[in-house]
Order: C-alpha cells, then sequence, then structure tokens
C-alpha cells in the first residue's frame, strides 16, 4: 500500500491534535479495521525511529486469558503503552495485542477515547460495521413493526431490573464490591473497561437476540461463576452512570451470546435465584396492572403504625394504566398467563380499606372507641349515588378501572361506617359526604 | 429548561441555561486536566452521551455551582463577554488562563422558527458541538506545559459596569460576594495564545482558547 497514509495520520495526529483511534481511523479512510490497525502501528515505528519532533503516546488493546478469583476469564482490556508490558505479563495467553490509538496528548482516562469512537459511529451509523471484522448473518436492520416491538419490551426490563435488585442484593454484593475496588487508581479506569463492556453486553442480549459463534472459555468462565450474569442481567446495568454506547457491544458480542447461553443454563440449575426472579416478576407484572393486595396489605401496615389518620381513605396504589405489556422473557412466560386470570377475578370483587370504629371494653371498665382501616371487600359493582356529580363527570372521561377505582374512593370519600357486606348502603355513605 | 411552547419560549433562558451546564462540565474537566486536585476526588458522570469527570468534594462542587449562579443572568442579558478560567501557582500569579469568550448568536430573530422539530434538530446539533469542545478540553495537555504544583484557580467575568450592579442583588440573596478582580489576575506578562475551538450555533456562540505564560516555574 503507498504511504500517503502516514502522511494522514500525521496531520490528524500533529496539525490536529486529534485522538486517532483504529475504529476512527478506519471510519475515516475507508478501510477495514485491520488495515487501520496496522497503519497505526507503522506510523508509530516510523515516528519512533525518527525520534524527533513531539512526543507520541498510544493505547493499545490486549486480549488474553488470566485467571482471576480462581477462575479462568477472557480479558479484554485498553491499556496505555507504559503499563502494556505489565499487563502481558499477567496473562497466561496473550490472544491478541493491537494498536487502539495514537495521539500527542497523554490521557489520564479513557473518556476521550470513547468521545472520539461516539462521534465517528454517530456519523456513519447506518454502516459503521461496513469495515468491521466481526460479522453475523442474522444482524439485518430490523424492520419498523420490529422496531415497535422492541421499544415496548424495553420498558418492561428497566423497571424489573429496579425491583429485582433487593432480591438479588446477596449476589451483587460479591461484584460490586470487585468493581468499587478498581476505579481506585488511572489503570482502574483502564482496566475497568473490560468489566463494564461485558455488563453492557449481558444488557444487549436482551434486546437483540443474535446469534454467534461464542468462544468456550467465556462461557466457562460464565457458569463458574453463578450469580455473575444474573447480578450483570438486573444489578449492574441499572446501576451504571457512564452509558456506553451499544455500538461497542456489537465488538463484544460473543460474551453476550455466551452469556445468554449461560443464563439459560443457570436457569435451570440454580433454583432459589429462579425463584427470586419469578417472586420479583410477579410482583412487577401485578403492579403493572392491577392494584395487588401485597401494596395494599402493606399500607394499611403502614397506616396502623402512623396511628389512626385523619379520617380520609387513602387510595392503595397510583392509577394504573391500562397498557398491554407482553412478557419480555421466556423463563416467566408462565407469570402473565396466571396473572391474567387474577386481573379477571379481581374485577369482580376488590378489596378496600376502609376506615372503621371498634367500640370496646377495655380493662378498666371504660368504653373505647378506636378508628382504624380494615380492609373490606366489596363488589366493584356497588353503585354509590352521590351528591357530587362532578365526580361522576370526571370518572365517566378516565379510560381505566384502576382510575374509577379511584374515584369511587374519593366519592364514598371520608368515614364510612362498618357495614354488611352484601348489603348496598348507598344512604350512609352520602350521609358522610356533606362535607 | 422552559416549556417549548411558540409563545412563552423565551430563547435567551435556553440559551444560558445550556451555556452555564457546559460551563460547570467545562470546569470540572479543567481541573481534572490540569490536576489541580487530585484525581481522586473525581468520577465519572455521563453528559451528552459521553462519560466526563465530574468533582465529588461538595464544596468545590458548591463554589463553582454558586459561581455560575451568578453569571447566568449575565448571560441571559448578553452582558457577559467572557468567562476565565484562571489557574494561578503557589504566589498567585497566572500560570494559564482559559478563556471562554461568548457572543451572541448570530442571527437574533430566530423565534419565527420555532417549532418543536426543529428544536429537536437544533439541540442535538448544540450537543455534538459541545461534545466536541469537551473532547478538545481533554486533550489539551499535548499543547500546554505542565503546571507548577500546587496551582489554585479562580473564575473570572468579563461584563459592563451597569451589570454589576445588577449582579449586587443575586449576591446578596445568595451570599456569594463578587470582587473587582485585580489587573494581575487579568493579563499575564509574556502569555502565549493557543487557540483550542470555536463553536457556531443558532443559540450559542463561543470560542475557547487558551493564555499561558511562557515561563512557568
Amino acid at each position: 500500500m503507498d504511504d500517503l497514509y502516514l502522511d494522514n495520520i500525521d496531520e490528524f495526529v500533529n496539525d490536529q491534535n486529534k485522538i486517532v483511534t483504529y475504529k476512527w481511523l478506519s471510519l475515516t479512510l475507508g478501510v477495514h479495521v485491520n488495515t487501520a490497525k496496522q497503519m497505526l502501528y507503522h506510523y508509530l515505528q516510523q515516528k519512533r525511529n525518527e525520534s524527533s519532533g513531539t512526543p507520541l503516546h498510544a493505547t493499545y488493546l490486549v486480549s488474553g486469558k488470566c485467571v482471576e478469583n480462581g477462575s479462568t476469564c477472557h480479558k479484554v482490556s485498553v491499556v496505555r503503552e507504559d503499563k502494556l508490558d505489565a499487563v502481558k505479563a499477567k496473562m497466561d495467553v496473550t490472544i491478541s495485542v493491537h494498536v487502539y490509538s495514537v495521539q500527542r496528548a497523554e490521557l489520564k482516562d479513557s473518556s476521550p477515547l470513547y468521545n472520539t469512537d461516539y462521534e465517528a459511529v454517530k456519523e456513519n451509523l447506518k454502516n459503521c460495521n461496513k469495515y468491521s471484522a466481526i460479522r453475523c448473518a442474522a444482524a439485518v436492520p430490523m424492520s419498523s413493526a420490529g422496531l415497535q416491538r422492541a421499544q415496548e419490551m424495553a420498558l418492561v426490563p428497566p423497571e424489573e431490573k429496579e425491583i429485582s435488585k433487593p432480591g438479588l442484593n446477596e449476589n451483587t454484593s460479591a461484584t460490586s464490591k470487585s468493581s468499587a475496588k478498581q476505579p481506585a487508581g488511572i489503570m482502574g479506569m483502564f482496566a475497568s473497561k473490560n468489566a463494564s463492556k461485558s455488563q453492557e453486553s449481558s444488557k444487549e442480549v436482551k434486546t437483540e437476540q443474535k446469534d454467534d459463534s461464542s468462544l468456550v472459555e467465556t462461557s466457562k468462565s460464565k457458569t463458574a461463576s453463578k450469580a455473575n450474569p444474573m447480578s450483570n442481567f438486573f444489578g449492574k446495568s441499572a446501576q451504571k452512570k457512564a452509558d456506553e454506547k451499544p455500538n461497542k457491544s456489537i465488538k463484544e458480542e460473543t460474551d453476550g451470546s455466551s452469556t445468554a447461553t449461560a443464563i439459560m443454563k443457570q436457569s435451570q440449575t440454580s433454583p432459589k435465584s429462579k425463584i427470586d426472579i419469578k417472586d420479583e416478576q410477579s410482583k412487577v407484572s401485578s403492579a403493572l396492572k392491577v392494584e395487588s393486595k401485597d401494596t395494599r396489605k402493606l399500607k394499611m401496615k403502614k397506616n396502623k403504625e402512623i396511628g389512626s389518620p385523619s379520617g380520609q381513605i387513602v387510595p392503595d396504589s397510583p392509577p394504573v394504566p391500562n397498557v398491554q405489556t407482553p412478557s419480555p422473557k421466556k423463563q416467566v412466560k408462565r407469570e402473565p398467563v396466571s396473572h391474567q386470570e387474577e386481573i379477571s377475578e379481581v374485577k369482580r370483587r376488590k378489596r378496600r380499606r376502609v376506615l372503621k370504629s371498634h367500640t370496646f371494653v377495655d380493662e378498666e371498665g371504660s368504653f373505647v372507641t378506636e378508628k382504624g382501616y380494615v380492609s373490606e371487600s366489596y363488589s366493584e359493582n356497588e353503585e354509590v349515588p352521590e351528591p357530587n356529580s362532578q365526580a361522576k363527570d370526571s370518572s365517566s372521561l378516565k379510560q381505566s378501572f384502576g382510575k374509577r377505582e379511584e374515584e369511587k374512593k374519593v366519592k364514598s370519600q371520608k368515614k364510612t361506617s362498618t357495614a354488611n357486606k352484601h348489603t348496598k348502603q348507598p344512604s350512609i355513605t352520602g350521609f358522610f359526604q356533606k362535607k | 429548561m422552559a416549556t417549548l411552547t411558540r409563545q412563552d419560549l423565551n430563547f435567551g433562558q435556553v440559551a444560558a441555561d445550556i451555556l452555564c451546564e457546559f460551563l460547570e462540565v467545562a470546569i470540572h474537566l479543567i481541573l481534572y486536566v490540569r490536576e489541580i486536585y487530585p484525581s481522586g476526588i473525581f468520577q465519572k458522570r455521563k453528559k451528552y452521551s459521553v462519560p466526563v469527570q465530574m468533582s465529588c468534594h461538595p464544596e468545590l462542587n458548591q463554589y463553582i455551582q454558586d459561581t455560575l449562579h451568578c453569571v447566568k443572568p449575565l448571560i441571559e442579558k448578553n452582558e457577559a463577554e467572557k468567562v476565565v478560567v484562571v489557574i494561578m501557582d503557589k504566589e498567585h500569579h497566572p500560570v494559564e488562563r482559559f478563556v471562554f469568550e461568548i457572543s451572541p448568536p448570530p442571527l437574533l430573530s430566530i423565534r419565527w422558527k420555532l417549532c418543536i422539530f426543529l428544536i429537536c434538530t437544533l439541540l442535538s446539533h448544540v450537543e455534538q458541538l459541545l461534545r466536541a469542545m469537551i473532547l478538545k478540553i481533554s486533550v489539551c495537555d499535548a499543547v500546554l506545559d505542565n503546571n507548577p504544583p500546587g496551582c489554585t484557580f479562580t473564575v473570572l467575568v468579563h461584563t459592563r459596569e451597569a451589570a454589576t450592579r445588577n449582579m449586587e442583588k443575586v449576591q446578596v440573596i445568595k451570599d456569594f460576594p463578587w470582587i473587582v478582580a485585580d489587573e494581575q489576575d487579568v493579563h499575564m506578562e509574556e502569555a502565549k495564545l493557543i487557540p483550542l475551538k470555536t463553536m457556531t450555533s443558532d443559540i450559542l456562540k463561543m470560542q475557547l482558547y487558551v493564555e499561558e505564560r511562557t515561563q512557568k516555574t
């Protein structure tokens, strides 16, 4: 190949003071990434041999197998030149080393590298992997229908992640500790790039299932540390602050797909975590669709602790929009089915908290009347005629039955007396509504 | 940000908000890159879709926020000419000055073309430009010499005298007094000028350059 590229790189690095990463170079010059890597290498060699002019700094990408905490793992890290030998020595087998970037400035952290690649990829979004060395026949752009489905699915996982966090805390504590130690020094930022990459890739697996030739080593490492894929799936991706580009995950696709297969295995082998997940997701789906008994019970307890509150029936939970959200995971396909039934049941008969007064004789022989919230079931068909016609108008406007539920409570308002469950007593509630 | 309706969009306010957010990020980044404070107090955060280093020290953060809070009204009225981050050595002589020159946007009659779609493309364009400025600040240590140890920083604002009187009201409320800068802070002898980045957009026009003292130690 002719040597014009050397002049080009020289111009970028020295005149424009740019950071030239191999990815940026391949997209700018329109060459395959491997060619770009070689170009950078030759450029570095030439400049170093000349030993004149401004000093150049380079970063390298090192990938290989190493043993960490007793388990073998495939590690990919971007390292500065001065740390290159140390990192290579740490690895058992070094699989690949190549130049990642060349720049004049001595970078203190990896953010500018990401910034450069982000700009380059953003400009060439449609064909950002045109020159890439990673190929996947199944990776084709989604049709608009597929895109809509993916967006709906994406709504559900973030909520699951939040709720499943407490359940999997024991599992995440190990990984979160190790990642907390890492950012201690500058090298921590470079070395931890591999950890955050694998988290990002496991997140990507959920939205885009890709078949790929997976490295056997990676799946071994993931199965060895049981809790880690789970925590990567739920806990870490929600906690991540620096959200790395999805395109970077294409590079680490191999890691991602192997975590997917590993997770499928996990769900069968580790019953405890499966139950945890099921519980969390059952909570999620019920919270999404229906004012669940659980949340109501929690609120009841809370009110009892506070004492007898001022006379007002508090709605159980915020009104739930009537959205169709399909189940995102294969593992929990059973859940929505069971909950569909629950919804239809609940529509007929609901429980609500009602302020009731309870009179009894205490130890000293005096009468005591206590007001407390008691859960009372009532039929949704109960009609409560109200002098307040405005409330009725607003209820007719609202679509979901959850909101209607709240309206009824507001209508029946302050104090309702104890009532026989089976008889409708509109007149008594009307009595209390004159406020 | 202000609500985006055609009637009540206060363009000056939106531009000032964006600019002050950017200045906060830029000041933190300058402190990180020039090693004014140990890098341990910095933490990666996300801004304009890229990671940036922000300090976690509460007093430092409060100082920077108070500073920019006082500067914002000046920017809204286009009275702030320059915002300068001065880095001084132990004897309080400036060694470096990062100058953000702010000019009003080229087209003032921009209201008529405000509709939601245009605003989105406009803001993503502005985001791209600000991202480029942040990248330039990150690599500025290639063109600058190292600073001596024990440096401190301060923020200066170049504005008009009438504006300073208005500022005093804000200062009393915030309990954050500003004083007129000394001549030695404003001018630097034997200064080299190193331009870093210029950006022009419909809502902001900004230039960043560094004045560096030739002999730093």
